[in-house]
């Protein structure tokens, strides 16, 4: 075998044209570059979307509402077609309704040692949504007792602000769990009083929320308009950062919590530069693949005579193909190699740049692109083999 | 000369089938009608090859001599008339078993000889030694260059040789393979009658060695070969 393919190599001769192959060889080495750099950067980034600082609970839950202004005052409310349309989307795993207590309430202190009073409206959500487990959250029409479940920065803004200027001590999340006070439901007919409780903290909604069967059971006894819409809706995302959510609350007038959403301009920025570096990438892997094939051509052309005496002298073309696809295909392997050796080292800088901010990125290249770097090899050797193919086939 | 052949085998158990080849009134279509009004024992003829015969044909210039090679070589395709080896029809062979036949069954030497004018001579015989699995060390490459009197010009460039040279230098390159026929265009027209006789000698001595005919053309009689059938193109 290995002295037929020196006799093979002096007729086939892969010298013709050596400039455009070595221009083949140099497009196609920045094509790579360029395709496996979009990959690795999108690895990169879906990386740190997806890392533990930016893993939280609360990024993941969206409470949304429709931005105020002069011209629908008064008509916040989302119709069913807005929540459905909602739900559709790709990116909202799921939609929960926030129901507003719609009866008059209020709470007070059990006992006088340590007086308070005021005026207050609840909100629920179905029990999916909430992060905070315990054992008291739960109500009946027998039931006497409200749990409640408030925000964290109420809590704060109590401590850190208004004991302060009220003269009032500070009070840690398990003693304000400890205080029992009344709740005031207003009706038609009175006022019904239960024994009410926090029960959790919670970061994720910035309202004092009740189990949702109470609310029912109040805004239907209490409440003086029946069928009125939700106003505010929560929705459980994997990627608050995703662009195509921030554009949707844009063009339907919705507004969340803006900082949550924040990682969505950088978002678009890296989309922007990953489709830049791919689509230019897959055109010059195109012009790349189309100058070696044209190579191959010449290669043959140039040969045509010494391949049609090969042949008749029973060398099968099987055999001829398989010898030109030797000389075709291994320097392919090579500028795949390149390619992978230079996004490897850049990815090694980028990894010790980042994590000189504490950001910290794989050192290693991603296994999506060395599976890329193989798919695009598969590729090549299919497009060599079929112009190999196609032109060893029409000589005879 | 057959009878042997067949007791031979019978004796050593060799149950390998050599290639018949069947000429089944062969015609090339462009000379059709000059050809059907001349009397010929090929053309438009049932005509069978059997193993290891020796077969001369003569065949004026004009009758098609070259032609006839190369429909048996499959060269060209502008014939009416099957041509069967081993009871296949020539036509029914793929690619790879085409292949295979040049590579293990049949061996040639073109009128025109065919070889590769850049590759030294060396390198033309080497080619059709390592081809298919070689059947001959590299030295039987300088044993037949010498009994043919061209080692002087084994690495030279091909292109540089004489006629001459060249016709034995293919008759080498042909012998250089396996084969059960080996088919032979004028393939003594620019040698003297010392060489040609040499060069008879060897091929008639590789044939027996591989218990393999052949078929020659060559435009008048002669007596190179001991012919176990001479036949008028």
């Amino acid at each position: 075998m290995k002295g037929l393919n020196l006799l093979l190599k002096k007729l086939i001769r892969t010298g013709a044209g050596r400039k455009r192959f070595f221009m083949a060889f140099v497009g196609l080495s920045v094509a790579m570059i360029l395709i496996l750099a979009a990959v690795q950067i999108q690895t990169n980034y879906n990386e740190l979307l997806h890392s533990k600082s930016n893993q939280d609970s609360i990024a993941n839950f969206l409470v949304l509402n429709k931005i105020l202004n002069d011209q629908n005052i008064g008509a916040t409310a989302l119709t069913d077609a807005e929540i459905n349309d909602l739900k559709k989307q790709p990116f909202v795993e799921t939609v929960g309704l926030l129901t507003p207590s719609r009866f008059k309430a209020s709470i007070q202190s059990a006992s006088d040692r340590f007086p308070f009073f005021t005026d207050i409206a609840f909100e629920s959500v179905p029990g999916d949504f909430i992060d905070v487990t315990s054992k008291d959250w739960k109500w009946d029409e027998a039931s006497g007792f409200v749990p409640i479940i408030a925000p964290n920065m109420f809590l704060d803004f109590y401590n850190f602000q208004f004991s302060f200027s009220q003269n009032l001590p500070q009070l840690t999340q398990q003693v304000v769990k400890m205080i029992v006070f009344k709740v005031n439901v207003y009706g038609t007919n009175g006022i019904t009083t239960f024994n009410g409780r926090v029960v959790g903290f919670s970061d994720r909604i910035s309202s004092l929320l009740v189990p949702q069967e109470f609310m029912d059971w109040g805004n239907t006894h209490f409440s003086k308009n029946q069928d009125a819409k939700p106003s505010r809706v929560i929705i459980r995302t994997k990627d608050p950062g995703n662009p195509a959510l921030v554009q949707y609350l844009k063009q339907n007038n919705l507004s969340t919590d803006a900082d949550k959403t924040r990682f969505s301009r950088y978002r678009q920025v890296v989309d922007i530069v990953v489709k830049i570096s791919w689509v230019t990438g897959i055109i010059m892997l195109i012009f790349a693949l189309l100058i070696f094939t044209l190579f191959i051509q010449l290669t043959i052309a140039s040969c045509k005579e010494e391949i049609i005496l090969l042949v008749t002298l029973g060398a099968s073309p099987n055999q001829l193909r398989k010898f030109l696809m030797r000389q075709f295909f291994p320097v392919n392997i090579l500028i795949m190699l390149i390619a992978l050796l230079a996004i490897g080292a850049l990815q090694l800088i980028i990894h010790q740049k980042l994590a000189a901010q504490n950001i910290s990125v794989n050192m290693l290249l991603s296994y999506n692109t060395i599976l890329t770097a193989a798919g695009v090899l598969i590729v090549i050797w299919l497009v060599n083999r079929f112009s190999i193919r196609k032109y060893i086939h029409t000589h005879h | 000369m057959q009878d042997l052949i067949v007791l031979f085998h019978c004796i050593f158990g060799n149950s390998h089938l050599f290639m018949t080849i069947e000429f089944d009134h062969i015609i090339p279509t462009p000379l059709k009608e000059r050809l059907l009004q001349k009397r010929s024992d090929v053309w438009h003829s049932p005509l069978t090859l059997q193993q290891g015969e020796f077969i001369k044909i003569k065949a004026p210039s004009g009758t098609g001599k070259t032609t006839l090679v190369h429909i048996l070589y499959k060269l060209r395709y502008d014939y009416e008339g099957v041509i069967r080896f081993n009871n296949k029809a020539a036509t029914d062979l793929t690619e790879d078993e085409l292949a295979e036949l040049r590579q293990q069954k049949i061996s040639i030497v073109f009128q025109d000889l065919r070889l590769f004018p850049n590759l030294t001579v060396r390198e033309n015989i080497e080619l059709k030694r390592v081809l298919q699995s070689p059947l001959y060390e590299t030295d039987m490459i300088d044993e037949m260059a010498a009994l043919l009197g061209v080692t002087h010009i084994l690495e030279q460039k091909t292109v540089l040789c004489s006629y001459g040279e060249q016709q034995r230098v293919a008759i080498i390159r042909a012998l250089m393979q396996p084969f059960e026929w080996l088919i032979m265009d004028e393939p003594f027209s620019h040698l003297d009658i010392v060489n040609t006789k040499k060069a008879a000698a060897l091929i008639e001595e590789e044939c027996k060695k591989r218990k393999a005919g052949f078929m020659v053309t060559d435009l008048d009689n002669d007596d190179n070969f001991s012919y176990t059938r001479q036949l008028i193109l």
